[in-house]
């Protein structure tokens, strides 16, 4: 089966300072995939050349064997959730409808079919009893459902999701692992940016370990193992507890 | 009321009216200050534009002013990029110093003509009606009426049709570039709106008054609603109804009309900001009020119910021991006793305090939830 993304050598950087360097990737279709690595490994700016948010020093990333531009409907995102202003005046159905700006391309605007469309995302991530709340008012684990209801609505094939179980509490920790296995059965692709080490083998079939390198990359039964999280951590790692 | 007073007004509220629109946009990203650079930064392109077609009713000059508001966002971007200094300070840096070679080219080459720098601070809407567009023989009416109507129509289409992609390029421009909707070709768009509508002002209005318009507005919008279409219309709303109220706060105190109309955008920020419902002021005060008496209610309920049924009822519930165990001041114990009581939380039988169904349940309530 054709791998959902391909990325070959590629180099971002920032001025000289290399963020990402000399990466190659291959994420088959209908895995959840993590990427772990310590603070400034260049995980968020992996995501984000691979939606073509920066442009690569070096390399290129094909998604289903194409260029981003030509596949962007096919994919969703979510993004951190402290990237954005949320005293922005808007509630909970006007966010999940950005998920749909895409598909509707310029000028159109949402009507009834696509208020369907995010209230059946809503219900998913159940969301669907605040549809009216504003978004200001909301947990920071709502905020993350609503990010996510907004990325299902896109009904993508493959989702790059950013932190989604940072800071969040347990209830939806467990409403968001349940939400991309149910993602992963209905064959789609999850890559997740991902910070603890211990829930990985447990919620992930595949885990690049980056740190601006790639480490090591793979299934998680293969690859996880103390050696290359050493590699990856260097000395900090301490606290984790693996399976052995 | 005279005609004149009649066009002074309408020109005011068109002006007020197209300021609020890309207002509120600057004002979502974050970008108030911008409105500032960018109306004074525009002085240069205009007295360029001048030089160049010797008028000052040119569309040129417009054009003119755009292209420079236009370099000033990008300028200020630039230096902003080197990491050396912050946004606020690039936008400092920047527009002082195309202001003052403004100033210094009317100083020096164009010292005798209207284009004084009284005028462009404060622009003057008293003149407004004299300066005429007679068509044919006919007259049409002050040609401000027209620049600015102009300006507010491509305004109303730029924020109607492009509402959505606005919207998301506002808030998460991240997703905005990933769906393809381009983010940076709508932030030039938004800062060309944003100088078109400066140049076009800044005759009637003058510079200073623009800033008040494009930015009071819209904040005191946000603080009342929490839809950005409600908050887009009563941007222009409370813009049109300040203008209104300053031409005849100006008339009534026989003063600038433009620093009026700027004076009554302040107060009616100042209003929503007091009593906006939920997000003023007084709002907070008093939601914070509310929540103290509820957390005394909680801790009171939770309190007594730990000790029930226990041998120490009969001391914890004590109406003198809540000063030791919670750390009340007696005023304070007496008012929260007073008011579990008309809540239906508690009875008192002398100086005992005992539950009642209800405050047993907000007791059980406060701790699950917690």
């Amino acid at each position: 089966m054709e791998p959902a993304i391909e990325v070959r050598d590629l180099t971002v950087a920032y001025r000289e300072r290399p963020v990402l360097w000399d990466i190659d990737l291959t994420v088959p279709s209908g895995v959840l995939m993590a990427i772990v690595g310590p603070n400034g490994a260049g995980k968020t700016t992996l995501i984000r050349a691979m939606l073509n948010l920066v442009a690569p020093a070096a390399g290129h990333v094909r998604i289903f064997g194409r260029p981003y531009a030509s596949v962007k409907s096919s994919v969703g995102y979510v993004p951190q959730r402290g990237s954005v202003d949320w005293d922005f005046p808007a509630n909970v159905l006007d966010v999940v409808l950005m998920g749909l700006y895409g598909k509707l391309g310029w000028i159109r605007r949402p009507g009834k079919a696509e208020r369907a469309l995010a209230r059946r995302a809503l219900q998913e991530v159940g969301m669907d009893h605040l549809v009216h709340r504003q978004i200001s008012q909301l947990s920071g684990g709502q905020q993350q459902r609503v990010f996510l209801a907004r990325a299902l609505v896109q009904d993508a094939r493959l989702y790059f999701m950013d932190e989604p179980l940072q800071g969040v509490d347990a209830t939806t920790e467990r409403a968001i692992i349940a939400l991309l296995r149910a993602l992963r059965s209905r064959q789609k692709t999850v890559v997740v940016v991902h910070h603890d080490l211990q829930t990985v083998p447990a919620y992930f079939d595949e885990v690049l370990l980056l740190n601006v390198r790639r480490i090591a990359g793979g299934p998680v039964s293969e690859v996880f193992t103390r050696e290359n999280l050493r590699l990856t951590y260097g000395g900090r790692l301490t606290f984790l507890e693996l399976p052995s | 009321m005279t005609p004149f007073q009649l066009e002074i007004q309408l020109v005011a509220i068109i002006v007020a009216a197209a300021s609020a629109l890309p207002g509120t946009f600057l004002v979502l990203r974050g970008m108030a200050m911008m409105s500032d650079a960018i109306s004074h930064a525009i002085l240069p392109g205009l007295v360029v534009a001048f030089f160049v077609t010797g008028s000052l009713s040119s569309p040129w000059l417009m054009a003119g002013g755009a292209l420079v508001g236009v370099g000033t966002v990008a300028l200020v971007e630039a230096i902003r990029r080197t990491r050396l200094v912050r946004e606020d300070a690039a936008i400092g840096l920047v527009f002082p110093a195309l202001f003052s070679l403004g100033v210094i080219l009317i100083a020096r080459y164009a010292g005798d003509v209207h284009l004084d720098t009284d005028a462009v601070l404060l622009g003057e809407l008293a003149l407004v009606p004299f300066d005429r567009w007679i068509f044919h023989g006919y007259d049409m009416g002050p040609k401000a009426l027209y620049a600015m109507g102009g300006v507010l129509a491509v305004s109303l289409l730029f924020v109607t049709l492009l509402q959505k992609e606005l919207k998301l390029a506002t808030f998460d421009p991240g997703l905005a570039a990933a769906l393809g909707l381009r983010p940076t070709l709508l932030h030039y768009l938004l800062m060309g709106l944003v100088s078109v509508t400066a140049v076009a002002a800044f005759d009637a209005v003058g510079s200073i008054l623009v800033v008040a318009l494009m930015v009071g507005p819209p904040a005191a919008a946000h603080l009342v609603t929490d839809r950005l279409d409600r908050m887009i219309l009563l941007s222009v709303g409370i813009g049109a109804l300040s203008a209104v109220g300053g031409y005849w706060l100006a008339w009534a105190l026989d003063a600038s009309i433009a620093g009026s109309m700027a004076a009554v955008v302040g107060i009616t920020f100042l209003s929503a900001l007091l009593w906006a419902p939920g997000r003023g002021l007084l709002a907070i005060r008093r939601r914070r009020r509310r929540q103290r008496w509820t957390f005394a209610h909680k801790m009171l309920t939770i309190h007594l119910a730990q000790h029930e049924r226990q041998p120490d009822q009969p001391f914890e519930r004590h109406v003198e021991h809540l000063q030791d165990h919670l750390h009340w001041e007696k005023e304070f114990a007496d008012q929260v006793v007073r008011r579990a009581v008309r809540a239906g939380l508690i009875t008192r039988q002398g100086p005992q305090l005992l539950l009642t169904q209800a405050g047993r349940s907000l007791a059980n309530e406060a701790i699950v939830a917690d």
